[in-house]
């Protein structure tokens, strides 16, 4: 498969290389010409999925909180110091005992998820299989490996399956399933490599933020940028018998072409009059917003992005902390809805949130360890929002879910969570059985996570 | 000093011999002994340097009794052979002469070898051997041993065997390969200096090195009356730059990208001494015990802050407080044992159902936790008021530390009511006890030092080191480091591995650039701003306490082999743009040389020594250079004649463009990123 791989980029590259200096001259019809290699009948429409990694664990379980009665007894007194007053009381279409409320750093989600495009995916968490906390402490049923630790659990959740040798992400995985993989604007990260977009065929572009990157021996006069651009090429197209070479050789062969094709592109990408905040996670989802304005030159019918925030590892000082963080998740989240709704786009592109773990309902103090259950955010206009879907968990140590220290079992798996993602995406039922291996193990569609 | 080549002799009479005395004296010079043979025999002298012996004379009961000078039947000739003095090195060509004394006619001679590699003998009958001693092809010692026969007119002879030690003596491009995995990118002059001597002699060099630590290096910034975040960088780029104990920074690199702090994104910004003196923790430890640089680093207030054990209390149940359990999860997974339990060559081992076997569950996180509670700043007056002391290790506070009972790997027991520091003490010898330590970082050092793929047998043979370091201790890191460095597999002088080397971590690369044309600004300031947004990594700067790149990353292009390569991780597009746009300003926008007024407060890389090569000697003169400062010897036809032609094209420029030009191509070449 990976021969196959390195043939096709190495086609790609050379095609690409064809162009040389002059790439800037690449048209959308040779760019289509590339990216069409595989066929995409079955696929008349476009869509986008962006993914926003909450690094470090989200205390989510402290974003949406019960509001009154028994739960919200349980939950001061499990919670003690780092207790959430003054909440949103939020209007759900399910009721939930004790009530939904919002976290009050996050009162600008409000008004999308009164109109319907926000819902909350609660109580949910990495799982084999239906586990209950007799299960757990008999070892009854299968564990994924290493719970809360950072790493282990962030690549269980990006995977969508347990450690396997040869893994990939889930990400990547709907693309190839799809046949979406070969162009490489269909898998665009604005925070790296990671794991959810890495698949056997495929890997994620990674854009910087402010989109167009000079290359500087490239640019310049042009008989000597073709003489010095011909010597980068024959350097990078030599074959040794070190596969780790060639693979760093490939890799920048990839990066030149990918960037010089990119920054075609976004040169002819509108101004939007949205305008985006200052921090990190909108100027990451601001170069997103402008990545989808050109989504339609670039003939990926199925793109994937991941964007990051950093932060959520709140161990200390989570009173301060965790408002801050909240806060810029859901600054960011409302002014990308903007954009998107103004590049009509609002009902083709979904955005939903991942993260290590929650968190503990004990404090150390003034923060929190590595837990288990949280909550998840989910928004577009495909959502079938104004909901909590899943469960509302009863924030309650030494309750029936504790495993111990308030680290509570999901009643939801994160696969029941990605399936009608998935399916939303365009693939099969068999094929989001496929895709995740244990979601046969439970309900795979049990969350009416989109309008139907 | 060390005796570098020992003689032993031994005669014995072929026929009659004589138990006269003899009158010969020991020859001493230098370090080499030469030592007069005796038709006593059987008599072995394994003589060592310095020693001065005068042999035997002839009254061993054990000669043949019947035979001896005082019949004056004859006596075999008295052989004293004498090995060359000083360093015997491979490769050369050495003379071993004899003396005979006593009846010195119609003598005849015959050298031969009786072990050791085979070596080129001139001429086998004469009464010195002129011998070559093969080229180094091991990074040990080669031993040979030459015996000579002596025979006189009478027929009697005499029977001298010599030992000779050679010694490597590295050629320049050996040179350059060991230094191209040991120093943080090596200058010529520092080649040049290690051609000649062997990797042991180097290294023991190294290792004896005095420490330069970067806290001295650390400036107030401009116009304010103490150091910013940037004086921390700058201190450490003029360290890197020119300190002589490379070694030492190279390993305390490596280091700092296993026991990461950082202040990418975090409180510790505002702390440049804090976080230097961290680096220097690193550096002092480097060749130290890892026990004592596993509490240094546990101790750290910066560490402290960083995984947040420092003010962490103990339990109060009352409050649903319990214990942090930040740095017990970490010192564990990260620097010391691993998540899953781990053969001595660095496999993972597995039960009787084929699963991995995890080294710790929440029990032990949760001894652990305890164990890190009451700490804090030292010199705090009390627990609530921290002096904020950023360079001290911390303190306890008995108070606020948990006196539960603390339940630690293997099932130890810390008991109830032990102390802080105890606990400490106890909890971090449990870890250093545990059998992951050697392989588990004994495999993350030859990664960073030497390839990313090693064989299990070679994690084995430095874990194994690491366990004892054949002196009884376990954890000396000068030993493990060494280890590292001579092991056949890094120094590849035989074993031809398919999976070798690495790829350069782009920070160093740009280090070794620098360090090889002496990048310097005007006023003498490295302020390099927003090294993680162009080269995805500097010094402590990783977005997390997973470093920059995890130890077992496989590139998406090698998924289908077993490979991984960790650097790529962070060769990202816009990453691997943004280093190679780096090196192009580097090294032809700021080529001091092409410019005609310097500004005083940029960077400037100084090309002179390579313009005055290519101008006297040359473009292929300047080639050969290159090849042994950026590609340790090698650089392949293709690259050169690549090199060659790109050069073409500029061939009408100042030397300093073409110089420019050739720099930047190197720079982005598979073959220079490759450490092979």
């Amino acid at each position: 498969m990976t021969t196959y791989n390195g043939k096709s980029r190495r086609a790609f590259l050379s095609l690409c290389l064809k162009g040389g200096a002059s790439v800037a001259a690449l048209t959308s019809l040779q760019l289509q010409a590339l990216s069409n290699t595989l066929n995409n009948e079955s696929l008349t429409d476009y869509k986008a999925l962006v993914c926003i990694f909450l690094h470090g664990g989200s205390d989510s379980l402290n974003m949406l909180v019960p509001t009154s009665g028994q739960h919200r007894t349980n939950y001061e007194q499990s919670r003690q110091n780092l207790v959430v007053n003054d909440v949103i009381n939020l209007t759900t279409k399910t009721q939930f005992e004790g009530g939904v409320g919002l976290h009050p750093s996050m009162a600008s989600l409000t008004p999308l998820f009164d109109n319907g495009q926000l819902a909350f995916v609660g109580g949910v968490g990495t799982l084999i299989a239906p586990t209950s906390l007799v299960d757990y402490q008999n070892k009854a049923v299968s564990l994924p490996g290493h719970l809360f630790s950072h790493n282990d659990q962030q690549a269980t959740w990006m995977h969508g399956q347990e450690k396997i040798s040869l893994n990939t992400g889930w990400g990547a995985r709907m693309l190839e399933r799809l046949n979406q993989h070969s162009a490489f604007t269909s898998n665009i990260s604005l925070a790296g490599s990671n794991p959810w977009q890495s698949g056997v065929q495929t890997s994620p572009y990674a854009l910087s933020r402010t989109g167009v990157m000079k290359i500087n021996p490239l640019s310049g006069y042009q008989p000597q940028v073709d003489h010095v651009k011909s010597i980068i090429d024959r350097l990078l197209q030599t074959h040794t018998n070190s596969p780790i070479q060639d693979a760093y050789a490939s890799r920048l062969g990839r990066s030149i072409s990918n960037v010089q094709n990119m920054n075609n592109l976004l040169e002819q990408a509108p101004v939007l009059t949205t305008q985006f905040s200052d921090n990190d996670l909108s100027q990451q989802l601001a170069a997103v917003a402008k990545s989808l304005s050109i989504s339609s030159q670039t003939t990926s019918q199925r793109q994937i992005f991941f964007v990051s925030l950093g932060g959520f590892d709140t161990h200390d000082e989570q009173l301060t902390k965790q408002p801050a963080l909240l806060s810029t998740l859901a600054t960011a989240l409302s002014e990308f809805q903007s954009a998107l709704n103004e590049l009509a786009l609002q009902n083709s592109v979904t955005t939903f949130t991942m993260s290590d773990f929650g968190r503990t309902l004990t404090s150390n103090g003034d923060g929190t360890d590595h837990g288990w259950a949280g909550n998840q955010l989910l928004m577009g206009g495909a959502v079938n929002g104004g909901d909590v879907h899943g469960a509302m968990l009863d924030q309650l140590v030494g309750g029936p879910l504790d495993v111990g220290g308030g680290r509570l079992i999901p009643q939801f798996s994160n696969e029941q969570y990605f399936a009608p993602i998935a399916k939303w995406f365009g693939l099969s039922e068999a094929e989001v059985h496929e895709l995740f291996p244990n979601s046969m193990n439970f309900d795979a569609f049990t969350l009416p996570l989109f309008n139907s | 000093m060390k005796l570098l080549a020992i003689l032993v002799v031994f005669t014995f009479a072929l026929s009659a011999c004589g138990g006269g005395t003899s009158d010969s004296n020991v020859t001493n010079d230098s370090n080499n002994t030469g030592s007069p043979s005796t038709p006593t025999g059987i008599d072995t002298d394994n003589q060592t340097g310095g020693d001065s012996q005068t042999p035997d004379t002839g009254n061993s009961e054990d000669e043949n009794p019947d035979a001896g000078a005082q019949d004056g039947i004859g006596a075999a000739p008295i052989v004293d052979v004498r090995a060359p003095g000083n360093i015997v090195r491979k490769g050369t060509t050495i003379v071993i002469d004899s003396v005979v004394t006593g009846g010195n006619e119609q003598l005849t001679y015959l050298w031969e070898q009786i072990s050791g590699p085979t070596a080129f003998i001139l001429d086998s009958q004469s009464s010195s051997l002129n011998v070559t001693l093969p080229e180094t092809n091991s990074p040990n010692r080669d031993d040979f041993v030459f015996a000579l026969t002596v025979t006189n007119s009478e027929g009697l002879s005499t029977y001298t065997e010599t030992t000779i030690e050679s010694i490597n003596a590295m050629t320049q491009k050996q040179a350059a390969a060991l230094l191209h995995q040991s120093t943080l990118g090596p200058t010529h002059a520092e080649i040049k200096a290690a051609t000649g001597k062997s990797e042991e002699e180097w290294i023991n060099a190294q290792l004896e090195s005095l420490t330069t630590y970067h806290m001295p290096l650390l400036a107030n910034y401009p116009n304010k009356d103490q150091p910013s975040h940037i004086n921390r960088i700058d201190a450490w780029w003029k360290a890197s730059l020119s300190a002589p104990d490379q070694l030492r920074q190279r390993v305390a690199f490596a280091l700092s990208e296993i026991f990461v702090v950082s202040d990418a994104s975090s409180a510790l910004r505002g702390e440049p001494e804090g976080m230097t003196n961290y680096y220097d923790m690193l550096l002092k430890n480097a060749f130290g015990n890892f026990r004592t640089l596993l509490e240094s680093v546990t101790l750290s207030p910066v560490m402290g802050v960083y995984l947040s054990h420092l003010g962490n209390e103990k339990a109060d149940l009352e409050k649903n407080i319990r214990p942090d359990e930040n740095y017990a999860r970490e010192v564990m997974q990260l620097f010391t044992i691993g998540l899953d339990e781990l053969n001595l060559d660095g496999t993972v081992k597995l039960d009787k159902d084929g699963n991995t076997i995890p080294t710790y569950s929440q029990l032990e996180i949760g001894g652990f936790a305890r164990v890190f509670t009451g700490w804090t700043f030292a010199y705090s007056a009390r627990w609530n008021r921290p002096s904020k002391n950023y360079t001290l290790p911390m303190q306890p506070f008995e108070d606020y530390h948990s006196n539960l009972e603390k339940h630690l790997l293997n099932d130890d027991i810390i008991p109830a009511d032990t102390g802080a520091e105890e606990s400490m003490k106890l909890a971090l010898d449990n870890l250093f006890m545990h059998p992951n330590v050697a392989p588990f970082i004994s495999k993350q050092l030859i990664q960073r030092l030497v390839k990313s793929n090693p064989t299990p047998a070679y994690i084995e043979r430095v874990a194994t080191i690491f366990n004892d370091n054949g002196q009884g201790e376990r954890g000396d890191l000068a030993a493990v480091v060494k280890a590292i460095l001579l092991d056949d597999e890094a120094r590849k002088y035989s074993v031809v591995l398919e999976h070798t080397g690495k790829i350069k971590e782009p920070i160093l690369t740009k280090l070794h650039f620098w360090r090889t044309l002496n990048a310097a600004s005007q006023v003498n300031r490295y302020y390099t701003w927003n090294l993680s947004t162009t080269y995805g990594q500097g010094p402590l700067l990783s977005p997390s306490v997973f470093n920059f790149f995890r130890p077992d990353h496989r590139p998406s292009e090698l998924l289908d082999s077993n490979l991984v390569v960790p650097e790529l991780q962070i060769a990202t597009d816009s990453n691997m743009i943004s280093t190679t746009n780096s090196h192009y300003s580097n090294l032809v926008w700021r080529m001091a040389e092409r410019k005609s007024a310097l500004n005083p407060n940029t960077i400037y890389m100084y090309g002179e020594a390579h313009i005055t090569l290519l101008e006297e000697t040359g473009l292929h003169a300047l080639l050969d250079h290159y090849d042994v400062v950026y590609f340790a010897g090698s650089m392949s036809d293709e690259t050169r004649s690549a090199l060659i032609d790109l050069d073409s094209y500029f061939e009408n420029r100042t030397s300093a463009d073409r110089i420019s030009q050739l720099l930047y191509m190197i720079s982005l070449s598979p073959e220079f990123n490759y450490q092979n």
